[in-house]
């Protein structure tokens, strides 16, 4: 047996003994829910802790109104847009962007807002819509493209901005009570950024255990033994076991980067709907990038796809596999809802990785 | 709902590009998120912008929920 | 109206559904058996593959040779020796000659070391923009030995699982330039695998053979679990990982268990056989890192099972469409 085996199976036993009634934790980060499951970290929990995947994964929670924006622009000629991977299959109302570039639409695939800004700079006549989504981690490099492109003058780069920020879905998650929530795996590296005071409420005013934690499986069961330590003691906090990247300030200077561009702006969720000052919207100096004020487009809300239990997946209240479309109607080869498109999506995690728990081998 | 990955400067270019590394893989990567980093610094890049410096200790919290761990389910020592 | 994606060629479930549709539209159910090549009566083995690649030359070979060594490896993974070669080249106008003879030249290259040959073909050039540059269709025919009847039907519960070599350099290799990542030390392991197969074919507990191309190391043995009604059973920690592709994966958030390979072959052998098959293949250089990864199992028919390097255990699935590089 390997060395991180073995440390492995301490945590887990750590997190057996710590268990002594049922509890549900919520991961909150999509790259949390993929690593658990890639690594089949459930396999090795306690029946006794139930862990739901959160609103964490920003392909997922992007509403369906937001991509048919996407779609709408990629059909107009002369427009390039450029997004990441992650956006290509996600379905809007009546197509996606990986529809679109099949169809001929000029959609391309990136890895950095700096390459989208690339393409502006060598492609003088084509106008770019970089589609930015992300939350606090990746909101800060779409600002300082924005303020590259703003202070060379780059004309032909345009920005549909659909950030949206951690905290504010995370209060909105805390006062359902419907989700009853005992403690919630904080994502790492969206606290890089914004250090751990936005967290404080959690355990204050909601009582909800909080860690801070990493990537590794090791770093996550760790997580995971600190949550339950809390909650056993009855002494609900945010710890940070991601010492390495996060600082209790998080990093101030992205944090003004992001001031200078966006403002707190009201945003919609797929599956949790309107929740006010979760978006970050463009500030007016900057307005002339707001690639649905110069194409003049609009985001309609659209009722989701029928049956569609995204919402409650996303909320914690419903397991993937409780939803009635999870593996027949709904599957990685015909999704129905983004969870079950996005590679971190948990009703797709859920479907390729097995939901475990006691039994991996169940599908 | 991030994925990021370290990486080692190995060149800075001017004051926000820097070439880096992670493994054996070289990429360039933009460095204005985070000021004042220098040669051989490690840092977090996520969607080819680096986002905090790494440290090299883990924090006290982690070592200190080891220890704990170890007490209640090892065996004393690893 | 539905149109066909990029994902429908990748070799995962979508490539499924474009396969029945066309195979549903023929007499007979031809192909079924879904094996990398077709063997006919008389032990003649035949395949057929196109090769589109972007960018045309990479890191350890180029279009020329992976057209050669794709055909010839489907031939030898089911224990027949390639022999000859039929060759359809479509080319772009405008294409560099210069360009076209250094492909060709890797292409004769690997046939003069396998002793194939090139036995018909066909050119055509297309208007400019209705090809990407280059594409190349072979079709390699070949001859069974020893073993006439590998395939996966022999598949059974307790067989062993051989890897020959890391799994996914070549998709590593192709994603590493496309997203512009220089990699030290990652190179395509596009080869032709014939020489050291055919040193196990001589192994009476040797069941079936699959190279893992398209789809990747995790599509080869989901498709065994599948057909042959088993359960597999893999140890991540035993799998001869490539670090560079690996990092590549990585830092793409690829899925390295779904990334091709052009000259990595999975091997079913019986338990018996199966470290005399390990000893032969690691006799060969293109085998030098194989390692046995795993086992079939009665239980858990048609499911794939990973124990990961954290001690948990999980599923391993065929990737839906084309692999995507993503932030999150």
């Amino acid at each position: 047996m390997n060395d991180t085996r073995q440390r492995i199976a301490l945590l887990s036993k750590a997190l057996d003994l710590l268990t002594d009634r049922p509890i549900k934790v919520m991961e909150v980060c999509g790259t949390h829910t993929v690593s658990i499951f890639r690594q089949g970290l459930r396999s090795l929990l306690p029946p006794s802790l139930k862990l739901v995947s959160g609103p964490g994964c920003p392909v997922c929670v992007t509403d369906q109104g937001e991509i048919d924006a996407a779609v709408s622009l990629a059909g107009i000629n002369g427009v390039t847009v450029a997004t990441y991977g992650d956006m290509l299959r996600v379905p809007g109302s009546g197509s996606s962007l990986m529809n679109e570039r099949a169809r001929g639409r000029d959609v391309r695939i990136v890895t950095s807002a700096d390459q989208a800004l690339e393409i502006a700079r060598n492609e003088k006549t084509r106008l770019i819509v970089f589609v930015a989504v992300g939350f606090e981690t990746t909101a800060p490099s779409t600002a300082s493209v924005i303020l590259d492109a703003h202070r060379d003058r780059i004309s032909n780069f345009t920005v549909l901005d659909l950030h949206k920020a951690v905290p504010p879905a995370l209060e909105a998650l805390a006062s359902d009570a419907d989700i009853d929530l005992d403690a919630l795996l904080l994502p790492g590296h969206v606290s890089v950024i914004l250090g751990l005071s936005p967290y404080g409420f959690l355990p204050e005013r909601y009582g909800i255990a909080c860690a801070v934690a990493g990537f590794e499986a090791e770093e996550i069961m760790l997580g995971l033994v600190e949550v339950a330590r809390q909650i056993k003691e009855g002494r609900p906090r945010v710890a940070s076991l991601y010492g390495q990247a996060v600082r209790a300030e998080g990093n101030p200077f992205a944090r003004s980067l992001v001031d200078r561009v966006f403002e707190p702006g009201d945003s919609s969720w797929r599956g949790l709907g309107e929740i006010p000052l979760s978006g970050y919207a463009l500030r007016e100096e900057y307005s002339s990038m707001d690639a649905l004020k110069r194409l003049d487009i609009s985001i309609r809300r659209t009722p989701p796809p029928d049956g569609c239990s995204c919402g409650e997946v996303l909320r914690g209240v419903m397991t993937p596999r409780e939803c009635p479309l999870f593996g027949n109607l709904c599957n990685p080869s015909h999704p129905v809802g983004p969870c079950m498109v996005s590679g971190e999506g948990s009703c797709a995690a859920h479907f390729r990785f097995s939901a475990g728990g006691d039994d991996p081998w169940k599908r | 709902m991030c994925l990021a990955i370290p990486h080692r400067i190995l060149r800075l270019f001017d004051d926000k590009r820097a070439l880096a590394s992670a493994g054996p893989v070289e990429t360039e990567i933009r460095v204005d998120l985070v000021p004042g980093l220098e040669i051989g610094d490690v840092v977090l890049v996520h969607a080819g912008f680096a986002i905090e410096r790494l440290l090299e200790e883990h924090g006290q919290e982690i070592e200190a929920l080891w220890e704990e761990v170890r007490r209640m389910a090892g065996t004393g020592h690893e | 109206m539905e149109t066909l994606s990029i994902g429908h060629g990748a070799g995962g479930r979508l490539t499924e559904e474009l396969v029945s549709l066309i195979l549903g539209r023929f007499p007979g159910n031809p192909v079924a058996d879904r094996e990398d090549c077709a063997v006919l009566p008389g032990g003649i083995a035949v395949t057929i593959d196109g090769y589109t690649v972007t960018p045309l030359a990479f890191e350890g070979g180029d279009i020329g040779s992976l057209c050669i060594c794709g055909s010839a490896n489907d031939l030898s993974v089911r224990g027949a020796k390639p022999l000859y070669i039929a060759l359809g080249v479509i080319v772009e106008e405008g294409f560099p000659f210069e360009d076209l003879a250094r492909f060709m030249t890797s292409a004769g290259e690997v046939c003069r070391a396998l002793g194939i040959e090139l036995v018909t073909g066909d050119t055509k050039v297309v208007p400019r923009g209705q090809a990407d540059g280059l594409f190349l269709t072979t079709c390699a025919i070949g001859k069974t030995g020893a073993h006439p009847g590998l395939g996966t039907r022999n598949i059974s519960p307790g067989d062993v699982i051989l890897l020959t070599s890391p799994p996914g350099m070549h998709g590593a290799t192709i994603a590493a330039s496309r997203y512009g990542l220089k990699v030290n030390g990652l190179s395509s392991d596009c080869a032709a695998l014939w020489p050291m197969l055919e040193t196990l074919l001589p192994l009476e507990g040797l069941k079936c053979m699959r190279d893992c191309t398209r789809g990747g190391l995790g599509t080869v043995l989901c498709e065994w679990a599948e057909s042959a009604k088993v359960g597999i059973e893999i140890d991540e920690t035993l799998i001869p990982w490539d670090e560079a592709s690996i990092s590549v994966c990585d830092l793409l958030g690829l899925d390295p268990l779904h990334m091709a390979g052009e000259g990595c072959a999975a091997v079913v052998v019986s338990p018996e056989e199966a470290e005399a098959a390990l000893e032969l293949a690691k006799n060969h250089p293109l085998g030098k890192r194989a390692s046995i990864i795993g086992s079939v199992t009665e239980e858990h028919p048609g499911y794939v099972g990973i124990h990961t390097a954290s001690g948990g255990t999980r599923l391993v699935d065929k990737p839906v469409g084309e692999e995507l590089p993503r932030i999150c």
